[in-house]
């Protein structure tokens, strides 16, 4: 697995960037081509900022160590040079863009994905938009809405996943996309994210959940627990099963631990 | 020139006799009218920031009235290859018309309307032309009842000193599917130039009107003043659009009042991208019960632009609405001024009043002032009125750019959608597309 990893997280450490509050206190982790992963933690452990870290949200600042996204050094590109190098973020609270159109958003962000000389033909969009939909089971005429004005949560999470559907990444990094969702909008939202990985077995996630039950629709190969900005402990999926009986507090303050029968996970430190 | 010459605002051009040179030929009536404007004219002073509706416009720093000259332009040939390059590509973008004027340099060179139109009654043809040829219909409108020259400085200068403009009659129940078409192009720097525009929408008629003024830079200041009356008879269904898109050294400045009959819908949007100082008045004015006007307003600032938007909702009778939405976006040194007043009337009760300016400031150096206000005389109303001043969201600028956009691609994004909220409430054919283009070329230089 090791050799055909995507994602290289050495060491980081981080911090919110108009303040002097370190979030990310070393945090180490490998991602394999179409793998599963899900860091579980508790609020504040740090979980969020890694996401925004490896999107290159200029509110965090990373202050030591490296990500290696497919080889490439990911922190000194730009937010959009990571989507285009093949990065996903499916927001928490994703932004509304009033007046601009879903449809008008996709073709700029998919015409931004391509090279100068390339044209985006607008037909072959306008057909690959509603196949994409057409997937997801939405509405056409959800594309004719507002980026994310006036949607309900579950409406802003399935046009996250639309995009994500759109813009296939390599890796994409879910960011709390459960939360705020009732259950039939998360089984709708991880339906949609199940196609996905059906459809590319070769896209890598990364889920970052809160809770236990996103795992119930998401099945993960690994799960990590972060707990002060350190991943605690990784292992299989039965992990998140514990953490759904006896919550988090057996992790806090407790020594680090990693699983002996997962050699490749990294350790950590 | 001196404090009380500015004050007077008599140059060596603008003067009695060049009113009296206007009045050649012209009927006794309208003699009277422009000699009795310009008595106005002379008697009012130049609005000074003493005033609160000139606040942030200071005449004295904006205005060299004294530099301007009358136009000297003749009469250019009622033929397309002989106009200006960009004038006809203005008007290729207008694809679906019901007739056109073209108006160069303050001459009406070109009229057209569709025959079945012209059957029907309606009027389309430059003032001077239906005051010869209607002068009951023209003479009992023009520059009384809705911008008299009582109403200002410039209304009673543009009243005294107007070329030519446009007159538009549409018979009751006659109703057009296509917009009426106007263009206007300046090219004569240093001069003042002075149009005027009166649309008369009888009962049950529908019309839609789009007004597109526009030149090249100006080496010197060129004053271009526009009067704007209409009016919407009972049930009549107006739409007036102004695009002013002229060049840098150009001081713009429109009266505009709409007049709008029981249940009438008189709807207006103004649209200001060009010139260097943009002064508009809008007075809208809901006379009849259960008449309607939403006002919808765009602009966008780039350079040292400078853009002042007066506006007044008068509601006067029962049963009235009102809707302005002002939009603008403001990059470098740019500033725009609103100022909005809604006054209902003890007379206008069950009055729905609303009105919204919002502001985006794409630099640190932009500037915009927003001062809205309400009078309010009826107890039985709704109204309400807001105003921002923002800078482009960080958040959706990192959203935006997460999906692969540049940092340019989308603040652009931002900008048109925050704009484009303004056009999508009045979308008539061709403008949108075309003052969308404009705002990305200004963008591109952001």
């Amino acid at each position: 697995m090791s050799d055909t990893h995507i994602l290289k997280i050495e060491s980081l450490e981080a911090k919110v960037a108009a303040e002097n509050l370190d979030i990310l206190n070393g945090v180490n982790l490998e991602i394999g081509k179409g793998e599963v992963h899900a860091i579980m933690g508790p609020n504040g452990s740090g979980k969020s900022t890694l996401a925004k870290i490896l999107a290159g949200h200029p509110g965090y600042e990373h202050t030591a160590g490296e990500v290696l996204f497919k080889g490439q050094n990911l922190l000194e590109l730009d937010p959009d040079e990571r989507s285009r190098a093949g990065i996903f973020l499916a927001f928490q609270y994703p932004v509304e863009i009033p007046g601009v159109s879903i449809a008008n958003f996709l073709r700029t962000a998919l015409q931004a994905h391509l090279t100068e000389e390339e044209e985006l033909d607008i037909f072959e969009f306008s057909d690959m938009l509603t196949e994409r939909m057409s997937m997801l089971e939405m509405d056409i005429s959800f594309a004719e809405r507002h980026v994310n004005d006036g949607f309900s949560g579950g409406e802003k999470k399935r046009n996250e996943i639309l995009q994500m559907a759109v813009l296939k990444p390599t890796l994409a990094v879910m960011d709390e996309t459960d939360s705020g969702l009732d259950i039939d909008a998360l089984k709708i939202v991880s339906n949609g994210v199940n196609k996905l990985t059906e459809e590319d077995p070769e896209m890598s996630i990364l889920l970052i959940t809160h809770y236990q039950r996103l795992l119930n629709y998401i099945t993960p190969d690994f799960v990590h627990v972060m707990v002060d900005g350190r991943l605690v402990r990784s292992g299989g999926p039965e992990i998140a099963l514990e953490l759904e009986k006896d919550g988090y507090k057996n992790w806090k303050n407790s020594e680090l631990v990693s699983l002996s029968n997962e050699p490749d996970i990294p350790k950590t430190a | 020139m001196t404090d009380s010459l500015f004050s007077k605002g008599v140059t060596e051009a603008l003067n009695f006799s060049a009113v009296e040179h206007l009045c050649i030929g012209e009927p006794d009536w309208l003699r009277e009218r422009r000699e009795h404007a310009w008595a106005l004219y002379e008697q009012t002073p130049m609005p000074t920031t003493k005033l609160e509706e000139w606040r942030y416009t200071d005449l004295r720093k904006k205005l060299q009235l004294d530099t301007l000259s009358l136009s000297q332009a003749t009469v250019v040939p009622d033929n397309p290859t002989a106009w200006p390059k960009p004038l006809r590509k203005a008007m290729k973008e207008d694809r679906q018309a019901s007739g056109h004027i073209v108006v160069i340099d303050g001459h009406v060179v070109h009229s057209d309307l569709e025959a079945e139109l012209i059957a029907k009654g309606v009027i389309l043809s430059s003032l001077h032309d239906a005051i010869e040829q209607h002068p009951n219909l023209v003479g009992n409108c023009l520059a009384t009842e809705a911008v008299p020259p009582e109403e200002g400085k410039f209304a009673a200068l543009n009243a005294a000193l107007w070329s030519d403009g446009v007159f538009l009659y549409v018979p009751a129940e006659v109703q057009l599917n296509t917009p009426i078409r106007v263009t206007r192009w300046l090219s004569e720097a240093g001069v003042a130039q002075f149009g005027r525009v009166l649309i008369l929408a009888e009962n049950a008629s529908r019309i839609s009107y789009v007004d597109e003024i526009l030149s090249d830079d100006f080496s010197e200041q060129t004053f271009a003043s526009n009067a704007v009356e209409i009016i919407a008879k009972e049930r009549a269904q107006v739409q007036y659009v102004s695009v002013q898109r002229l060049g840098r050294g150009a001081f713009y400045q429109s009266v505009q009042r709409t007049l709008a009959h029981g249940d009438a819908t008189l709807d207006t949007l103004n649209v200001a991208l060009g010139a260097s100082v943009s002064r508009v008045d809008l007075n809208a004015r809901l006379l009849g019960e259960g008449a309607n006007s939403d006002m919808l307003g765009l602009y966008f600032g780039d350079e040292d632009q400078h853009f002042d938007f007066n506006t007044s909702q008068d509601h006067v009778s029962p049963h009235t609405a009102s809707d302005l939405l002002y939009k603008g976006a403001l990059d470098a040194s740019s500033r725009a001024v609103f100022r909005g007043i809604i006054r209902v009337k003890p007379t206008a009760q069950r009055t729905n009043a609303y009105q919204t300016n919002r502001n985006l400031l794409l630099s640190g150096n932009a500037r915009a002032d927003s001062l809205p206000n309400l009078e309010i005389e009826a107890d039985d109303v709704k109204c309400s009125h807001g105003a921002t001043v923002g800078e482009l969201d960080p958040d959706a600028k990192f959203y935006l750019m997460s999906r692969g956009l540049s940092r340019i691609q989308a603040e652009r994004l931002v900008v048109l959608g925050f704009l484009g909220e303004v056009l999508s409430k009045l979308p008539l054919g061709g403008v949108v597309e075309k003052v969308t283009r404009v705002i990305e070329e200004k963008l591109s230089q952001h």
